[in-house]
């Protein structure tokens, strides 16, 4: 049990550096930053506009899907990624998986691409 | 060999397959045209699927070095999940039609929620219960969702798919934790791997927190609150989905996860069971009662049965494994026939959901009256009724394991809930007339479930129906 | 055939009971009149050509529990074949009657619906009392025995509008329950002792009983008596014996045909019934039987002496019933089980006949039924007064002396007290039954001389009105009239004829066999069989034991005990005369001389009084206390409070959780985990 505990210690150590990095650099804003809020400064950014409406706004729906759809097929490079570094190494099954995912995947977007999800207007 | 083990899951395989292929070849040719059509092929698909699973040997085959198990107790919960999904893809279809939703990505839907449970069912393994799980609880969001328009369905999506994210997690962490303490995710592997006598306080935690990913798919309390909120703003048909087949998917997952992994420490997890189930049927017999919506009602009764399903977990014995598959094949064959019930009420062809419009249905549709009687007896557990006897051999198997506390608190609250079923009974035979009575629903499909059913919560008690057999074997095959 | 025999009067009463709406009210009553002719046409069927071994018919199973098992089934042998026949020729012919005594009830509204109902009783009554006596173990027969008390309680209360016909009918109702415990005692004691509730067991195992001690009680009892009376005691309850009588005569509030159906002929018999059934265990309890002479003997007795000073027709009618019903249980407490259901055949016929006859004159005066007002009905109505002479005749005993010639009456009440004489060597119950012989004839003959002699002292419009009841009710009255003429003659060598004609009757292994000095070898061949025969039950449907003798004595008794109860009727008719023809001031001057005796009489031995004093009242005052403190503050009141006050409460509270705020859900869900996780410390904590 202690080996294999033993193996994550660098994972334990990359949190310690990354909170105590987080830390650090929240009280430095404390403590270093030198404070004169007026009005401008603390009003919501908005690109040039005057703030002309709540921050929380509704968003088209579209982007959701936008995103969704992005997401899916930026996970699929995950996967893909490690399976074509390790390509030489895998036998036919781990291929054929592979394929059929991505046939999968296919489907799907064969599907969203007929119903005009992908379509802006 | 991977091809023995691509026979083994075959019926998924094939379920999968013709999801994806129906999806497309709707899509491409006249896609809502063919909903209707689409329903039926897909119910039919699962009867034959039913049938294919009913007519295969009976013996214990394992798949994907142990990640997939086809035992006897698969098998049942498959033909269960099954069956009951193709009736109640019928039972909608002609609701959501006349209402203009039916579209033909439900039948759909269903399919890979459908392949999911499947999966669920048979899993042995961390990883396929958690691919199962999320395949059946994604479709599910979407399907709860499914009725675009209402504020009220897209709510209880949007409910539905948050808290469902965040047991998730739960049950990813409880994973995890169980991972790191047994050093495997194999079912079988955590089993050999657990000491019998004192298991780790890490593995315990990932066992509670297994357990509470597992009790928030089965709606037990506390991890139930997304219930009432989700079958009362959920289309009707997919209610009705959501009570039957999901259910029987999760207990049996819950009951494989218990025994198949942690079967040796069955002291341990036997008294967290025990208090889920006891918060569980009194939660349910009480909120119960204050309800207007039948539908709400509906959501309080599952979670009061899924209580008394949970007694026969608690049990720890082979007879409480049986006892609990009994009691779900009837829980669900009379939330059907309830649910058929629930989707012919309509009031000037807007349906409604109300208790109080169910008054003097006895002068107007007395055939109906009767079925309804028949299956809210059954619900409350008054014999002769089926649903006594399901009650009745839950509590038995807590007795035979001495936990006589938890079937006499059981009993206190059937009790307690009796009344709220009653006083629908009431309403049927001496509420006055309302204004404006309910339509006659012209449905012989609706009509025939609930008469079915009905006759069956009369008419099982004769060995249930052959059930009590297949039951059995079910247990035997997961404790042996 | 035993089938239909024993389904068809339930089909009538179901049909006629709960669709008479649908069929009409007249095709209803004919259906249970048809087929109730019906069950009694194949029941004498059965009756003349049943063989002589036991038939069981296994109808389905009823309950397998343990080692408890009972059968719906049909026990026939001679017994049943008897009850077969009385109780369908009775019900058949009150079926026929009620038509005629129903059809204009005053106690009715002209728009009310009342006859289909009563005919549905009456056949369902029927039924219940096929059941009984067919039944092939207690369980059956107690469904049976409870079955008629249900009948006997609706029926009773048939005219529910009148609150004495209400009282009674729960007084018939609970008096039953006493007896009906002790019945049920019984039965648990023999499946305690015996392990099986069939008859077949329980006849094996007696001899066993004999030698087994039971403790009951606080007291060890011999198994074989404590259960002979404990079913002794229901059968006290069902045939009114003394001390659970008391509701005999409060049955009259029924309609006449009722009382005649069940009240005289067929359900107060059930008691003599299950003793004679049960006689291969009567005859190892020698205590129970000598219980049973006593008792039987003393109702006898009392019954009688009441009957001599009731004015209503139908009480004394009643006592008398009650009267001869302690006649058959002396004969069967001195173990001549024949002479019992010889007397309990013949008796259903004069006293079904004495009933309904009495409902005739009833019927004619307009439902007066004090006897003070009637009074020369002779001439109005000739044909009923002829039918209530020949009951007269039967149950005071008519007949030649010596001879085997005469009413039924006479056969078999002498064929009793000659029991009597020969089983308690001229002893107690003996003397006893002369006496209530002479009152008997006393009794009857007053009611003959009130109601159709002398000078009507009615109002002048009842009498003038009277006239005779149509032919349905005649038709009946004649029939049973032949059996009270003839039942006895015919059936006397059967019941009470020699040694091996009543052994053949009754399927017995001849006695005489047995008896017979046997030679060696049969001897040893027996001694090889004793154990197999253990097994066996014994042959026939009653049992004597090779020491009971009674049936073969009373044959010798000497002619002076032959004739004692036909020089106890004269007695008794000549007082009869003197009393109410020849010297009219006579009663009244001996009503005021013996006027203690006369009003002790008159009050019935004062039993009512002395029972209210000694349980009504304090079972009241009991059942105030559980009434108002135990269910209405305790029960209710602990109900209403759960269910008025902490379930909505805790309803409230838990609907409160469900805000519909996804936040408060995931909060309840990680409490929910935070719970889990501290059980989960404490649980290993705890190891």
């Amino acid at each position: 049990m202690d080996d294999l505990l033993l193996e994550y210690l660098p994972i334990l150590v990359f949190l310690g550096i990354a909170l105590g990095l987080g830390i650090i650099l929240l009280l430095a804003a404390a403590v270093i930053a030198i404070r004169n809020p007026d009005p401008e400064k603390v009003s919501a950014y908005e690109c040039g506009f005057n703030a002309f409406d709540d921050a929380r706004m509704k968003f088209d729906v579209r982007f959701y899907l936008v995103s969704i759809l992005f997401i899916i097929f930026d996970l699929e490079i995950a996967f893909l990624f490690p399976w074509a570094v390790a390509f030489q190494d895998i036998s036919m099954i781990g291929f054929w998986s592979m394929i059929v995912f991505l046939g999968v995947l296919t489907v799907g977007f064969a599907y969203e691409w007929k119903k005009g999800a992908l379509e802006w207007e | 060999m991977i091809y023995d083990d691509l026979n083994i899951i075959f019926p998924e395989i094939f379920l999968s397959v013709y999801a994806m292929v129906a999806l497309l070849g709707v899509v491409y040719t006249s896609k809502d045209e063919l909903a209707k059509r689409v329903t039926w092929v897909t119910a039919f698909i699962f009867i034959l699927v039913a049938f294919l699973i009913i007519f295969s040997e009976e013996k214990t085959e394992i798949a994907f070095g142990g990640m997939f198990i086809n035992d006897a107790f698969s098998r049942f919960s498959k033909i269960i999940i099954l069956l009951s999904a193709a009736v109640v893809l019928v039972m909608g279809q002609e609701y959501m039609s006349r209402r203009g939703f039916l579209r033909f990505e439900y039948p759909l839907i269903v399919t890979l929620s459908v392949v999911g449970m499947m999966v669920m069912v048979s899993a042995g393994d961390l990883m396929s219960l958690y691919m199962g799980l999320e395949l059946q609880s994604l479709a599910l969001y979407v399907i709860a969702a499914f009725k675009k328009d209402s504020v009220k369905s897209t709510e209880a999506g949007l409910k539905y798919f948050v808290l469902g994210a965040l047991s998730s997690g739960l049950l990813l962490y409880g994973s995890a934790l169980v991972y790191g303490y047994s050093g495997t995710t194999l079912f079988s592997g955590i089993l050999s791997n657990v000491s019998t006598d004192a298991p780790s306080l890490g593995l315990l935690f990932g066992l509670a927190l297994v357990i509470a990913g597992l009790a928030f798919k089965v709606s037990a309390v506390p991890f139930h609150m997304w219930t009432p909120d989700v079958y009362e703003g959920a289309p009707t048909p997919v209610t009705a989905f959501f009570a039957t087949v999901p259910k029987m998917a999760a207990i049996c997952l819950f009951i494989r996860v218990m025994y198949d992994a942690f079967g040796n420490i069955i002291n341990d997890w036997q008294q967290i069971i025990a208090l889920l189930s006891i918060l569980s049927m009194f939660l349910g017999a009480f909120a119960a009662i204050g309800q207007t919506d039948l539908k709400r009602l509906l959501a309080y009764s599952s979670i009061a049965h899924m209580g008394y399903a949970l007694i026969g977990l608690a049990a720890g014995t082979e007879f409480g494994v049986q006892s609990v598959l009994e009691y779900m094949t009837i829980y669900i064959t009379m939330n059907i026939g309830v649910f058929a019930i629930v989707m012919s009420m309509q009031q000037d062809g807007q349906s409604v959901t109300e208790i109080a419009s169910l008054k003097m249905i006895s002068e107007t549709d007395p055939g109906k009256a009767i079925a309804l009687v028949i299956l809210l007896f059954s619900l409350a557990g008054i014999p002769p009724m089926l649903g006594f006897f399901a009650k009745f051999e839950v509590l038995r198997a807590a007795i035979n394991a001495e936990l006589v506390y938890l079937a006499v608190l059981g009993v206190l609250a059937s009790v307690i809930g009796a009344f709220y079923y009653l006083r629908i009974v009431y309403f049927i035979y001496f509420g006055e007339m309302p204004e404006t009575p309910l339509d006659d629903a012209k449905s012989p499909i609706l009509r025939t479930i609930w008469t079915a059913s009905a006759a069956i919560m009369i008419f099982g008690i004769v060995s249930l129906l052959g059930v009590e057999q297949m039951a059995k074997a079910a247990a035997f095959s997961l404790l042996n | 055939m035993e089938q239909i025999i024993l389904f068809s009067p339930l089909i009538g009463a179901v049909i006629g009971g709960f669709f008479w709406k649908s069929i009409g009210e007249k095709a209803a009553i004919y259906l249970t009149i048809v087929l109730l002719f019906a069950s009694c046409f194949l029941s004498w069927i059965v009756f003349l050509s049943h063989g002589l071994a036991t038939e069981k018919i296994t109808l389905f199973r009823w309950i397998v529990s343990g080692n408890l098992s009972a059968d719906w089934s049909i026990r026939l042998d001679r017994l049943t074949s008897i009850m077969l026949v009385v109780v369908t020729s009775v019900s058949a012919l009150v079926h026929l009657y009620s038509v005629g005594y129903m059809a204009h009830d005053e106690n009715w509204q002209d728009d009310e619906r009342y006859k289909a109902r009563f005919f549905a009783y009456l056949s369902f009554f029927t039924f219940a009392m096929l059941m009984l006596v067919t039944s092939d173990n207690l369980v059956q027969m107690f469904f049976g025995w409870e079955g008629v008390g249900v009948a006997s309680y609706l029926l009773i209360g048939f005219y529910y509008k009148k609150q004495s016909a209400n009282a009674a009918a729960i007084k018939a109702f609970v008096v039953n329950r006493v007896g009906d415990f002790g019945f049920a005692l019984g039965i648990f004691a023999l499946f305690m002792v015996t392990g099986s509730i069939n008859f077949d067991d329980i006849f094996v195992a007696a001899p066993k009983l004999a030698e087994t001690t039971l403790t009951f009680l606080w007291t060890d009892w011999n198994a074989a008596n404590l259960i002979a009376i404990l079913l002794f005691i229901g059968a006290m309850g069902k045939s009114a014996q003394l001390f659970l009588h008391t509701w005999l005569p409060d049955a009259m509030e029924g309609p006449t045909p009722v009382s005649a159906l069940i009240h005289a002929a067929t359900m107060v018999t059930a008691g003599v019934f299950l003793v004679c059934r049960m006689s291969p265990l009567m005859e190892y309890a020698p205590a129970a039987l000598g219980f049973i002479t006593i008792i039987g003997a003393f109702t006898a007795f009392v019954a009688a002496t009441i009957g001599l000073v009731q004015n209503d027709i139908k009480r004394v009618i009643a006592y008398s019933t009650m009267s001869q019903l302690g006649y058959m249980f002396v004969a069967a407490g001195v173990g001549a089980y024949s002479v019992a259901m010889f007397h309990l055949f013949t008796h259903a016929f004069f006293k079904a006949m004495l009933f309904l006859g009495a409902g005739s004159v009833i019927h004619a005066m307009h439902h007066e039924q004090d006897m003070r007002n009637y009074g020369g009905l002779r001439k109005k109505i000739p044909y009923t007064f002829w039918a209530m002479m020949i009951g007269t005749l039967a149950i005071t005993g008519v007949g030649i002396p010596l001879t085997h010639v005469g009413f039924a009456g006479f056969l078999s009440k002498d064929a009793v007290i000659e029991s009597a004489w020969a089983g308690t060597n001229a002893g107690f119950a003996f003397w006893t039954l002369v006496i209530a012989a002479l009152f008997t004839s006393f009794y009857s003959w007053r009611l003959m001389l009130m109601t159709f002699f002398g000078q009507p002292k009615s109002d002048s419009h009842a009498y003038s009105h009277a006239k005779e009841s149509p032919m349905v009710m005649l038709i009946p009255l004649g029939l049973l009239g032949l059996g009270a003429i003839l039942s006895g003659m015919i059936w006397y060598s059967s019941f009470f004829g020699k040694d091996y004609q009543v052994a053949n009757f009754f399927g017995i292994e001849s006695e005489y066999q047995q008896t017979l000095p046997k030679t060696k070898e049969e001897n040893i061949v027996e001694k090889n069989n004793e154990k197999l025969e253990d097994a066996l039950p014994p042959q026939g449907a009653i049992y004597m034991s090779p020491e009971n003798h009674v049936l073969h004595d009373a044959h010798y008794a000497p002619i002076w005990v032959k004739i004692s109860p036909f020089i106890a009727m004269l007695l008794g008719l000549l007082m009869a005369l003197w009393f109410y023809v020849w010297d009219k001031k006579k009663p009244s001057e001996w009503a005021s001389t013996l006027d203690p005796l006369y009003r002790f009489l008159l009050n019935k031995w004062y039993f009512d009084e002395i029972y209210e004093i000694l349980f009504v009242s304090r079972a009241k005052v009991i059942g105030r206390i559980f009434w108002k403190k135990g269910d209405g503050g305790i029960i209710d009141g602990s109900i209403n409070g759960i269910a008025m006050s902490l379930v909505p409460l805790v309803t409230r509270i838990s609907t409160r959780f469900q805000s519909g705020y996804i936040f408060s859900y995931a909060l309840a869900m990680v409490l929910g985990i935070l719970l889990l996780l501290t059980w989960m410390i404490f649980a290993v904590g705890v190891k």
